[in-house]
């Protein structure tokens, strides 16, 4: 046994433990459950709520497990007389000020207090006296509270302060007058708020939207996967009678551990917005008619199989799943077009050759968090995957050296370096990091960089992030969305790449949506089909296919309209083509002007799928919710499309058939990045008009902007001022 | 987020300066320790009682979240977050002065002020503290403070005197 | 031993049964008996039983007295329901308050165990002393919410001194 190790006997069972961990740790990896409000693995210890309070051989009084290091030899008893009462008299204490509301608490039959009180509480209480009430605060749109319920155990108030990184509530007043709040009145305003939700052990915090709707008992919890970003979060569905009702975290802890963005948990009000398509629709004599399945299948793949291949354009959303990319681009390949690309936002798709198979951030979740130094490129972390940045933050408490080469104005609540820099100067810095790299190593970098880009205007801060990439032993560069959709996109990603081989770091893609990793594996691209096989010819990408009309577009699950480079291009396009077929849950007011045929499909919680996440990994959901009136899954709706259209080999019976498919179809190792060619870094051949518009958090998809109450978040209403 | 940018009052030289001594009391990193002396100068310069406002400045300027700063202010009952009078009175009520008497001296302030534990006098003159802990003056009790000063061995025709004098 | 299998003395004693009307007699004293005796009948529907005020009849929706509905949507009545016979859609009101969207009991699949009422927190679902009540048409079984408060409002003397009789025994 080595000298961090000790032996403790809890309730007779000796147990083996580290030394400074809390006896509370070592009995929940033991399954002996002691209970407790305040203390919660992911927060630090407050001992607070002393519900944990055991007995300890040779302590005078009981202690609380979860602030009561191990030793060796200690004997504890977590179910002796004297710590059933120390138990029972906290548990009485506790329901001294608790209202008796149970009954309209959306809490009542998930609450911890609730349980407790069955184990340890009284029938009947003593205490006449009065109870306290407290006003209840308004702290926005997704956080419903009535403070009389708080019991004071402060998870929330430690959440924002340490998980959050930005303390937001406190503790006001003491005693019998303490109370939970903001002091000022005004709302929580972060993009992981709710998960204080789920941490408040009682009532007092819970989910607005939700508020009164179901109780926990009428819910199926069904397990799904995050819709929004490439972080592949699990989550729980929970539906009542085929309605998905709410949404909680799945806990996980290589991806989400035990949290979830806002953007996840309640972003599922969107599915049930009242411009959803309910029949399908097709265009006769210029008006909109409610059609059947049949009728409109047959019409689309009559009008389809008329147009010339070449003359078919078709695009899918980064967020559309595994399954249904890859049906789609056999669709498209089964008509004889190669005309096809899920890049909706890319601007620079020059070097596309180049492209990783499968973009992926270089390493895995969990050992982001143990690198030594990151630099964050073209990225607003925060909104275009809040989880990925806690990770990050994550990664800097833990002493990584993290680095942001981003436009000005971002904040992240940890010590970084942050090289502000616009867009447009965004080579510029990067060349800039190069010559402060070749500095800190020793290296010179390659000549097609060192003749194409000014390495000498390097200040301290590029010499600071060049060195802490140069110093780790782990050390990752990520690119962002922002960098992504940049129109050097191509050059930036070289340069990255350069400085990435002189340093020593791995190179990462952010992808974007939830799955343009799956994607681009299975060939939702003009130029590689399924696994990444190039095409004898390639086809036309998204910005050319949206520049010039074809003759028809299948466009599957996005809003031309602002998914787009230029929305309004696009939409002018499509106005000129003769033949425009819309697969989407819902009906947005520009698709009524250039649409023939919209075909409702399921969200994600309507459909089974499989997206792959931003290291790589598949996860597979089923479908969870009914589908709202006559929508039906895409991948249902693109085989059946196949099947009118006598392609070979579509007889897929579920999901699950097609997902095998795919995963044949693609290689299974991840690859790395590799520099190829470097591609011209000629003249400013872009304006500013083309750089990317500010990463919207609460804009990033149709669903999110559907949701009533994610728009009404400041966080959604300050789009675009910072 | 951190909205430095909707306050609207400074400290004055005088607080930053006092506020830097404690500051620098504490190791690097630990300048929260600073906030309950830095409420204290603050308060003191603004009449006795703390704004919103000021105690954002004070969060701001000793770079603490604000929040951290109202707990101090609402934890403790030295300071006040409302407006009150300019005139502190904090009559001791624990067990010692208790037992001397120390509610007759209460009553007779109240009495006299016309005003009850916890309110200011209408013209702003006179604050009468809702409760004071022992200020360690036990031995002298029944006992009472005004603007920091001691007033011990109380009656209330003292009280009368002591009162009428800050008139 | 006869062709009928009797004995001959047991054909004696049958003969002289049925000379004297032995079993007639027997008969009619049981009828006289019975003729002599209190009635235990009713001429329902003119006379009625006394009802006990736990009597479980049709279901009501009670009001507070200033007109407010009772029933606070907490779901305690369908989550007992042994018939799931209860079904509740809830939503907050536009004042605030956590109310029904929809109340809907099936008359068809209610066993009449009162383990709603039981469950009631507020004392808003109970069931009446009424017992009288048919349905001419599909779907009048259900019992919505309009139709629970109307039950509750037009009985609510009858429910509210029910409630008082019993109110010392729970």
């Amino acid at each position: 046994m080595s000298d961090d190790q000790v032996t403790i006997e809890v309730d007779g069972i000796s147990l083996p433990a580290k030394k400074g961990q809390m006896v509370m740790e070592v009995t929940d990896d033991a399954g002996i459950y002691i209970p407790r409000f305040c203390y919660h693995a992911k927060l630090s210890v407050a001992a607070n709520c002393r519900m944990c309070l055991v007995e300890v051989e040779k302590a005078p009084k009981p202690l609380p497990a979860c602030a009561t290091p191990v030793a060796e030899g200690m004997k504890i008893s977590t179910k002796s007389p004297a710590a059933i009462a120390a138990q029972r008299a906290t548990m009485e204490f506790l329901l001294i000020n608790h209202p008796l509301d149970c009954p309209i608490c959306d809490q009542g039959g998930e609450c911890e207090l609730q349980d407790l009180a069955m184990g340890y509480g009284r029938d009947i209480s003593r205490y006449n006296e009065g109870k306290r009430v407290v006003a209840d605060k308004d702290i926005g749109p997704l956080v419903s509270t009535d403070m009389t319920r708080c019991i004071h155990c402060t998870r929330c108030v430690r959440f924002t302060e340490e998980i959050a990184g930005f303390q937001e509530l406190g503790t006001m007043g003491r005693g019998e007058d303490m109370k939970i709040g903001t002091y000022v009145e005004k709302a929580v305003n972060h993009e992981l708020s709710g998960n204080i939700i789920d941490l408040c052990p009682v009532g007092a915090l819970n989910s607005k939207p939700f508020r009164y709707r179901a109780r926990a008992w009428e819910m199926i919890q069904q397990a799904t996967v995050s819709p929004h970003d490439s972080f592949g979060s699990n989550m729980f569905a929970h539906v009542k009678q085929g309605r998905l009702m709410r949404v909680v975290p799945q806990p996980n802890d290589e991806i989400n551990e035990t949290w979830l963005s806002d953007r996840d948990r309640f972003s599922y009000d969107g599915i049930y917005s009242t411009d959803r398509v309910i029949k399908p629709l097709l265009r006769i004599d210029g008006e909109f008619r409610e059609t059947e399945w049949s009728t409109v299948l047959e019409q689309v793949s009559d009008r389809l199989q008329q147009t010339d291949a070449a003359k078919i354009g078709f695009l899918s959303s980064p967020g559309a799943t595994v399954e249904e990319s890859f049906l789609l681009q056999r669709i498209a390949r089964g008509l004889g077009t190669n005309n096809i690309d899920h890049r909706l936002q890319a601007r620079d798709l020059g070097d596309s050759d180049n492209d990783p198979v499968q973009p992926h951030i270089g390493t895995d979740i969990v050992s982001l968090e143990s690198a030594d130094a990151i630099a964050v490129i073209g990225s607003d972390l925060r909104r275009e995957v809040p989880m990925l940045a806690h990770r990050v933050r994550k990664a800097a408490l833990a002493g990584a050296t993290v680095s942001f080469i981003n436009p000005p104005g971002q904040q992240y609540q940890f010590s970084h370096q942050y090289l502000a820099t616009e867009l447009t100067q965004l080579r510029a810095a990067l060349g800039a990091l190069i010559g402060a790299a070749e500095v800190a190593t020793g290296k010179i970098a390659p000549d097609s960089v060192a003749q194409r880009v000014d390495r000498q205007s390097h200040d301290e801060t590029h010499r600071a992030v060049a060195e802490s990439l140069a110093q780790g032993e782990r050390s990752h560069i990520l690119l962002g969305h922002l960098a992504q959709r940049h129109p050097a996109f191509t050059q930036i990603r070289a340069l990255a790449s350069v400085l990435a081989d002189m340093t020593g770091a791995t190179i990462g893609f952010i992808p974007e949506s939830a799955n343009a990793a799956g994607a681009s594996l299975v060939g939702v691209l003009p130029h590689r089909g399924a696994g990444g096989e190039p095409v004898a010819t390639p086809g036309l990408n998204a910005r050319q296919m949206l520049a010039d009309a074809l003759d028809a577009y299948v466009l599957f699950g996005f809003e031309p309209e602002v998914d787009t480079v230029e929305g309004a291009q696009a939409v002018e396009t499509l106005r000129n083509a003769n033949f425009v077929v819309v697969m989407s849950p819902w009906l947005s007011e520009q698709a009524l002007e250039y649409a023939d045929v919209i075909l409702p499909i399921g969200t994600f919680a309507e459909t089974a799928g499989t997206y792959v996440n931003l290291e790589g990994r598949w996860q597979s959901f089923s479908g969870v919710a009914t589908p709202v009136g006559e929508a039906r899954p895409g991948w249902k709706v693109l085989r059946v499309l196949a099947n009118y259209l006598h392609l070979d080999a579509f007889d897929y019976n579920d999901a699950l058939e097609v997902t095998v498919a795919a995963r044949e179809a693609v290689p299974v190792e991840l690859q790395d990045y590799r520099i190829g060619p470097m591609p011209s870094m000629d003249g400013a051949d872009f304006g500013d008009d083309l750089m990317p518009a500010p990463i919207s958090l609460y804009g990033s998809d149709s669903l999110v902007r559907r949701s009533r109450p994610l728009q009404r978040t400041p966080l959604a209403r300050g789009v675009g001022e910072s | 987020m951190n909205e430095k940018t909707t306050r609207t009052v400074a400290l004055s030289d005088h607080a930053r300066e006092v506020i830097d001594h404690w500051v620098a009391k504490f190791p690097e990193g630990r300048q929260r320790s600073a906030v309950i002396e830095a409420l204290r100068v603050v308060q003191h310069d603004n009449k006795g009682y703390l704004t919103a406002d000021l105690m954002d400045a004070v969060a701001d300027y000793i770079d603490v979240p604000r929040i951290q700063v109202y707990e101090v202010a609402a934890f403790y009952s030295i300071f006040e977050t409302e407006p009150c009078g300019e005139h502190h009175i904090s009559v001791c009520t624990n067990i010692s002065c208790h037992l001397r008497g120390s509610q007759e001296i209460v009553d007779h302030i109240e009495k006299k002020l016309g005003v009850k534990t916890g309110e200011s006098t209408p013209d702003g003159k006179f604050f009468l503290k809702r409760e004071e802990e022992c200020l360690a003056a036990c031995v002298n009790a029944p006992m009472m403070m005004i603007d920091h000063v001691y007033y011990e061995h109380l009656t209330p025709e003292k009280v009368d005197d002591i009162l009428d004098k800050i008139e | 031993m006869s062709a009928h299998g009797l004995t001959d003395m047991s054909m004696i004693r049958n003969w002289s049964k049925t000379l004297l009307l032995t079993e007639l007699r027997s008969g009619l004293a049981v009828t006289l008996r019975n003729m002599l005796r209190p009635k235990v009948t009713v001429r329902y529907p003119e006379e009625k039983t006394p009802q006990s005020p736990r009597f479980r009849g049709l279901h009501a929706q009670r009001r507070y007295p200033n007109g407010e509905e009772r029933c606070i949507a907490c779901k305690l009545c369908e989550a007992v329901c042994p018939a799931l016979a209860i079904t509740i859609e809830s939503d907050m009101r536009d004042d605030g308050t956590r109310r029904t969207t929809r109340y809907d009991i099936d008359l068809f699949k209610c066993i009449y165990c009162g383990f709603c009422e039981e469950a009631c927190p507020v004392d808003a679902i109970v069931e009446t002393r009424i017992h009288e009540y048919h349905m001419e048409n599909r779907g009048e079984n259900i019992m919505t919410k309009d139709k629970l408060l109307a039950v509750g409002d037009r009985y609510e003397a009858m429910i509210a001194a029910d409630k008082a009789a019993d109110s010392q025994y729970r």
